[in-house]
Formats: C-alpha cells, sequence, structure tokens
C-alpha cells in the first residue's frame, strides 16, 4: 500500500467538525439529534485500506450493527475487542483477588506497566499482521499513560506492514464519556455512554508520535470540536 | 392503482441497519425478544420437552441445568442453563436465552443469543446478539443482527447462505418421483 500512489480523497472543509455541513444520506437519515461528526480521518483510514481485498479490519471499541454492516458490506471481515471495557474488567478482576488474598499472603500491588503486561497475556490475542485496519477511536486517553504505550505495541505488531490506524486524541480533558459508531464512509456518531473510564491524560504531539514510533508515517485532522484526528501507516 | 402499500417500504431512519443486499440485515429486535419463551417451571430431567410455544420440535435446558457433552439433532433448542462440549443442529434454531451459559461452538441455521457464549458460531441463515449477550469468539453467518449493548469479542465474518431445506426436500422428493417411475416401468411380477 503506497500513501502517494493513489489520488487522494478530498478532504471535507468543515475540517471534522461536529454537525457536518453535507453529511452523507446515511447520516441524515441518523436524525437531526444524532451527535454525527464528519470524520476526515476515517475518510482517509477508508482509502488507505482500499487496496485490500477481503481485508482485516479491528474496531477496538464496542461493536455497533452500523459498523459491522458498514464493514461486511464492503466486502472486510471484521474483529471487535472492546479494550476499555475488557481493561476495565480486569482491573475489577485484580483488585478482587487483591481482596481476597489472604492477610500476610504475598500480594502487592503491581505498577500499570506490569498490570498491562499481564492484561495482554490473555487480550489482543491475534496473530502479527492480522489487521490491515485498527479503529482505535478515543481510547488512548483513558488509559494510564505507562499502558497506552505497552497497548499500542501490541496493536502495531498486529497491523499488517502498510496497514492503518485510526485514533483520536482529544486537545482538553472529555466532558463527557462517546462511543463511536461508522454512519457511512466520512461520518461517524457518537454515542453519549456511561462513564466507563474517566479521561486519564491529554496527549501532547510529541508523546502521540512516541507512542507510535514504530509507524512510518502520520497525518493528523483537528476538528474545531478540538479533538484531533490521528492516522498512522505502518 | 398500481402503488404499493407504504406499510411495506421500509423506513428510512434504519440507518444502523441499513438492508443490503449482500448482507440483509434484521430489524431490530424489542428489548424482550419474542423468540424467547415464557418461564417454565423447573425440569426433573436434563432436557426437558419444550413448552407448546417453543413449537413441537423443539427442547429446552432449564435454568439450573448442566450439560456436559455434544448435541446434534434437527429440533430447535432453547438454552437458559449451562452447556459445554459442541453444538450441532444445521437446521435447527439454537437459542441462548438471558441466563443461558454456554462454552460449545454452536452450528445452526439460526443462532440468537442473549445470554453468555464462549465458543466459534457458524449459522446457516442467521445470527443475533441482543442487548444482552456476551459472545467471544468467531461469527460466521450471512446475516447478523446485533443489538445495542451487546458484547462480541471476536470476528464477524460473512458466509454465503445455506442451502434452504425446500430446495433438499424437493430435490429429495425428485429423487423419490424418479424412483418410483423406475419401479413403474419394471415390469410385475
Amino acid at each position: 500500500m503506497n500513501w502517494m500512489a493513489k489520488t487522494r480523497p478530498a478532504v471535507t472543509s468543515s475540517a471534522a467538525g461536529v454537525a457536518p455541513s453535507k453529511p452523507g444520506p446515511a447520516a441524515k437519515a441518523a436524525g437531526p439529534s444524532a451527535n454525527v461528526r464528519i470524520s476526515n480521518g476515517l475518510k482517509e483510514f477508508l482509502w488507505l485500506i482500499s487496496d485490500v481485498p477481503r481485508g482485516r479490519v479491528l474496531d477496538l471499541g464496542p461493536v455497533w450493527q452500523s459498523t459491522v454492516n458498514f464493514f461486511v458490506d464492503k466486502g472486510y471481515r471484521v474483529s471487535t475487542e472492546d479494550l476499555l471495557r475488557t481493561w476495565k474488567d480486569f482491573l475489577t478482576a485484580e483488585e478482587e483477588n487483591f481482596r481476597a488474598a489472604p492477610v500476610g499472603a504475598q500480594t502487592e500491588r503491581i505498577s500499570p506497566a506490569a498490570l498491562a503486561g499481564k492484561f495482554l497475556e490473555t487480550n489482543l490475542q491475534y496473530p502479527e499482521r492480522s489487521f490491515h485496519g485498527v479503529l482505535a477511536w478515543d481510547l488512548l486517553d483513558y488509559f494510564d499513560p505507562e499502558v497506552a504505550p505497552r497497548l499500542m505495541e501490541r496493536v502495531s505488531q498486529l497491523l499488517h506492514p502498510g496497514g492503518a490506524m485510526l485514533t483520536m486524541f482529544h486537545s482538553r480533558a472529555a466532558e463527557r464519556f462517546h462511543r463511536y459508531r461508522v454512519i457511512d464512509s466520512q461520518s461517524v456518531e457518537l454515542i453519549a455512554s456511561p462513564t466507563l473510564a474517566v479521561h486519564a491524560h491529554v496527549f501532547q504531539n510529541r508523546e502521540i508520535l512516541g507512542l507510535f514510533a514504530d509507524f512510518r508515517s502520520s497525518k493528523t485532522f483537528v476538528g474545531r470540536d478540538q479533538i484531533r484526528e490521528a492516522l498512522f501507516l505502518k | 392503482m398500481w402503488r404499493k402499500p407504504t406499510e411495506g417500504k421500509p423506513s428510512s431512519e434504519s440507518y444502523n441497519h441499513p438492508v443490503s443486499s449482500s448482507t440483509p440485515v434484521e430489524s431490530p429486535r424489542p428489548a424482550s425478544p419474542s423468540y424467547a419463551p415464557p418461564a417454565a417451571p423447573p425440569s426433573r430431567s436434563s432436557i426437558e420437552s419444550a413448552p407448546a410455544t417453543l413449537g413441537s420440535n423443539s427442547s429446552k435446558i432449564s435454568s439450573g441445568l448442566k450439560i456436559n457433552g455434544e448435541i446434534s439433532g434437527s429440533a430447535d433448542l432453547y438454552i437458559d442453563g449451562e452447556v459445554q462440549g459442541k453444538l450441532r443442529l444445521g437446521q435447527a434454531r439454537v437459542t441462548v436465552g438471558p441466563n443461558g451459559r454456554v462454552q460449545a461452538d454452536i452450528e445452526a441455521r439460526e443462532i440468537m443469543v442473549d445470554g453468555t457464549v464462549n465458543g466459534n458460531l457458524k449459522a446457516g441463515e442467521r445470527a443475533h446478539f441482543g442487548a444482552s449477550s456476551r459472545v467471544n469468539g468467531t461469527v460466521l453467518t450471512p446475516r447478523i443482527g446485533i443489538d445495542d449493548g451487546a458484547r462480541l469479542r471476536g470476528k464477524v465474518e460473512t458466509v454465503q447462505a445455506a442451502p434452504a431445506r425446500e430446495t433438499s426436500t424437493s430435490v429429495k422428493q425428485q429423487a423419490t418421483e424418479a424412483l418410483q417411475s423406475v419401479e413403474a416401468s419394471v415390469p410385475g411380477e
């Protein structure tokens, strides 16, 4: 896959802002109250993986009918792993084990990075180079800064060379916790959800580049809502 | 005069359930699925006869029961208990109720999940995951329905629909007719 070889899709002038001026038909059908966001990052992401017939996409958010349909209709195979929820479940189980341990037992609270290592022993267990695209949404903002690099290291291993990864970063602490689902090739819907985790960290550009050091190219779109969409190419 | 009735027309608001020729998708289900049978009294046997609402050719594994092994056959199955092993019901519907916990690969015509499944699912016609479903495994199906709130950890892959039962029945009927015509052509004793 060559980042430069193809005709690039036109970037929408609303620059990834909320309430697009010209949403697609599916986005219109979402209704006026729907929190639909134009996503140039998604558009570029789709363009990058469009060369791969029957490509494999990993969605690290919760499973949504519309997202699965969107990719399956285009011939992709979709895997979903609600990473943040799995992580929270894992932390809860760890906490319970810690509390249940008998007094005097050799139980010490382990560091977030070590917890991440333990978490990865049972999660994100796919063969290397399994996926041509990964949708990480804004999940990294909700992980401990020590955990995020470990997770990205694993996700990087899962990506096929030439594969793309779409992430989002808030420029300030997010006021509400949202989930994302794909509406059409340029729109995502933000679903306000019960807070699964508090916003943990606002990543600076330097930190973002450090997180994705294994990737060879990046592109960022900044929206009017101060969400930075970052696209990385392995 | 030729105008089509409007009630048959799909709603334009069903953006998250678009109807597509390649991957037709089910219409959304209500919170309490219509396919779930009413609560039945506890059974003494491991697999009890299904309530009448499940259909005469159906069985139910009630809540509180646990089965370990392989289940195969052609009757519809409703699971509200625990099953470990393998489920091979190629021409039937398997429903995992809200209390159902299945640790097995499931192969069936239709797979409806409202409980927990750890295993790979292979549906000949369709799979549906309700809002309370927890699925961990690969899903192979021609059509998939996912309610908001469902949790799926694994791969979704669409496959071609399995040939319908009517087809095999008609082939069987044709074969029987052909056999009868051969028998008819054989001179009688």
